[in-house]
């Protein structure tokens, strides 16, 4: 029996603390999670059967399995699956009892039925609860020291923009789409219901309206079956459901009809889930964006203060500036989404200012709109050259330059936010990160306060992609890089470096608090449970931290805590190490053969 | 009450035990009719009830409820089934409930268990 067994899925062990409900969830998902497999297992065995044989071991097998996932699929609610399994273990029933004698036919029923149990295993809820999700499960903050007085938190208590409120419905009749994408979305929090056909999605919908939609454009029935499901659900109701389209379609004929039915969004397959992530955000998000940013610079004082009161007026952030050579501190200190210059300046003219900011690595992309009276087309385009992203005319209208700066600056903020993030993990990539570690290092120069920079390695990483599989690897990254977020410190930057490997930028932190910080993380990811194929596992990262100004550059900080977390892989990982002056001294440069290998 | 449940598929199982633990019972799960039955004999400890599926393979849990009574354990014994239970609870009329395994058995288990 228990040989038999031996590779049977089964759930995780027991934590009997909790409550039916939550212990119930878990179940659930974990069945759920499992149930490919096992869907699998039986394809296998329903296609090792051979017409004309007498298979009496195979067909034994494969009618515990259906039993089984009858009973099970009953004890937890889901009625169809149970009774398509019901009618898989019949099938399998009647052809034991004919002598065990294979028909042809027999195959191809089973089969469909498979087909069938496939597509209600996807239509099921994917992510029954955030807390449960079939990946992986975070603990909750642990309660923290209260802070000693005149010393900041050493973690944030919550999240600040909390997704587990939303509800996403996301149909597509791709049944291991839907399912990846559901379960992604899912590791960031959002609540999603997968559907792979519409009839359903319009049902769900009835009972109860999602926050957001994602939504398939072409399906068997229509090549415009998604925007036409879009149009009929606006049609019925006030206020319409944001709607993300996402398609292999990227022609001009399908943006069309998704725009037409009221799409916000469009993404082409293959799906790059941060970024639809960021549309989600955006579109679900209950508190109002940060207020644009602009900075408005006109010698004519009394014109500057204007457009810079028409655009508080719209609830901008505005500032106004009568001298081209306060500009640059100014961007120093005020975060600035797009510039307003006045193109005839005495001091500076406004592609001047342009060539100075675009010289500096900082403010390349920086949107720039010129406000002149010049009305001479070609002067306007020789000006637009230097690269300023717009012109206008004045007198200005109010409501056209509030149109104009509000649609750049959206525009440009949503371009910036996915060309600084990582496409797995939607932290800081590498470019981004390092550019914060090299503000932070002036910054802490110049006001004398403590830096630290920690470099963050998963322990064996290797191994688990090799063991679990690469999903699951990746889900071990997903779930790191949102412990980080969720548990450290507003004002601290994590980005992915590269691979496994993670940064952390931790702005007015000493050694030691820094320190405290990284083992309060590193205890708290090593209580993460991941789940694959209902296997259970834990992972743990190493790490190695530097401080300035011991350390007093970017690349020596980095260099230091290479070496530091090269020290702890070797003390044995699971461990946080202190960068010292001596490291370089005496320990060879890491990526010596040990480090290559499952680091 | 001190409970014995038997269930070759752990899903169910575990199921069981959850629902059963929420009611306040202290619960062993075994995955096998033979299991269940080293239980009695080596821990010799004393279950109250014992709840089993009644489709597992080699010793089905009508089985394991017949070998019980042959070895003179006699306490009560719940039957839980996929199948429609009515011909089972006609053929084996000592059993002390014999349930249908779905999502009803949140309720009907607990009300069975508390009825013994």
């Amino acid at each position: 029996m228990v040989a038999e067994r031996g590779n049977a899925p089964s759930p995780a062990a027991p934590n009997k603390a909790e409550s039916f409900q939550i212990r119930k969830a878990r179940l659930r998902a974990s069945f759920l999670s499992q149930l490919p497999g096992r869907l699998a297992d039986a394809r296998r065995a329903v296609a090792e059967l051979r017409a004309g044989e007498l298979d009496h071991a195979q067909l034994d097998a494969l009618y515990v399995l259906f039993h089984t996932l009858k009973g099970s699929g009953a004890t937890f609610g889901f009625r169809k699956i149970s009774d398509a399994a019901k009618r898989a273990e019949q099938t399998v029933r009647h052809a034991m009892d004919s002598d065990g004698l294979v028909e042809a036919a027999l195959r191809a029923e089973l089969d469909r039925i498979l087909d069938q149990v496939d597509a209600l295993a996807l239509a099921a809820d994917v992510q029954v609860d955030p807390d449960v999700a079939p990946g992986f499960e975070l603990p909750g903050p642990e309660p923290q020291p209260e802070p000693t007085s005149g010393q900041a938190p050493d973690t944030r208590p919550e999240q600040p923009a909390d997704r587990s409120q939303r509800t996403v419905y996301l149909c597509d009749d791709d049944p291991d789409l839907a399912a990846q994408l559901a379960s992604q979305l899912g590791c960031f929090g959002y609540r999603v219901r997968a559907f792979t056909n519409l009839a359903d999605l319009r049902a769900a919908v009835d009972t109860e309206r999602p926050s957001a939609m994602i939504l398939d454009i072409v399906f068997p029935e229509d090549e415009n079956a998604g925007p036409k499901m879009l149009a009929e659900l606006a049609a019925g109701e006030d206020k319409a459901i944001p709607c993300i389209f996402i398609s292999c379609r990227d022609d001009f004929g399908g943006r069309l009809q998704a725009v037409r039915a009221g799409g916000s969004a469009y993404c082409t397959k293959p799906i790059k889930t941060v970024e639809l992530l960021e549309f989600l955000d955006r579109l679900t998000n209950p508190h109002p964006p940060e207020p644009i940013n602009v900075l408005v610079v006109d010698d004519d004082r009394e014109l500057a203060q204007f457009h810079a009161t028409v655009l508080e007026e719209a609830g901008m952030v505005a500032k106004a500036v009568s001298e081209p050579v306060q500009v640059l501190s100014l961007l120093e200190t005020f975060d600035a989404d797009l510039v307003l210059m006045d193109m005839y300046m005495p001091d500076c003219s406004g592609p001047e200012l342009s060539r100075i900011l675009r010289q500096i690595p900082g403010h390349v992309s920086l949107p720039i709109i010129y406000v002149s009276s010049e009305t001479d087309v070609e002067r306007q385009h020789k000006a637009l050259a230097v690269g300023a992203d717009g012109f206008l005319t004045k007198p200005i209208e109010p409501d056209r330059l509030i149109a104009e700066v509000g649609l750049r600056a959206e525009r440009m903020r949503i371009l910036h936010s996915l060309m600084v993030r990582d496409g797995l993990t939607g932290l800081f990539n590498h470019n981004a990160i390092m550019q914060f570690l090299e503000v932070a290092v002036a910054n802490a120069r110049r006001a004398g306060t403590p830096l630290c920079f920690a470099m963050i390695d998963v322990d064996h990483f290797k191994s688990v992609n090799d063991t679990y599989g690469h999903p699951t690897g990746d889900q071990v990254l997903m779930a790191l890089s949102r412990t980080l977020r969720l548990r450290l410190r507003e004002d601290d930057m994590v980005g992915r470096y590269g691979g496994e490997e993670f940064a952390v930028v931790l702005n007015g932190a000493g050694i030691e608090q820094a320190k405290r910080i990284l083992d309060a993380l590193r205890t708290s990811f090593s209580n993460v449970t991941f789940f694959s194929d209902g296997q259970e596992f834990r992972c743990t990262f190493s790490v190695g931290v530097s401080d300035f100004p011991t350390f007093d550059t970017p690349d020596a900080m980095t260099e230091a805590a290479d070496r530091a977390l090269y020290r702890a892989k070797k003390g044995g990982r699971n461990r946080v190490e202190i960068a010292t002056v001596q490291d370089a001294l005496t320990e060879p440069a890491p990526g010596s053969p040990e480090t290559s290998d499952g680091s | 009450m001190r409970i014995l449940i038997v269930d070759d598929d752990p899903f169910a199982g575990a199921m069981a035990e959850a629902i059963l633990d929420a009611e306040g019972h202290d619960c062993k799960l075994v995955e096998s009719g033979v299991e269940a039955l080293d239980a009695f004999g080596e821990e010799g400890e004393g279950f109250d009830l014992v709840i089993s599926d009644m489709h597992m393979p080699l010793l089905s849990g009508l089985d394991l409820f017949r070998e019980m009574r042959d070895r003179g354990i006699s306490i009560p014994f719940v039957l839980l089934t996929g199948d429609d239970p009515a011909p089972l609870r006609a053929q084996v009329p000592d059993l002390a409930a014999c349930l249908t395994k779905d999502a009803s058995l949140e309720a009907t288990l607990p009300a069975a268990v508390a009825g013994i």
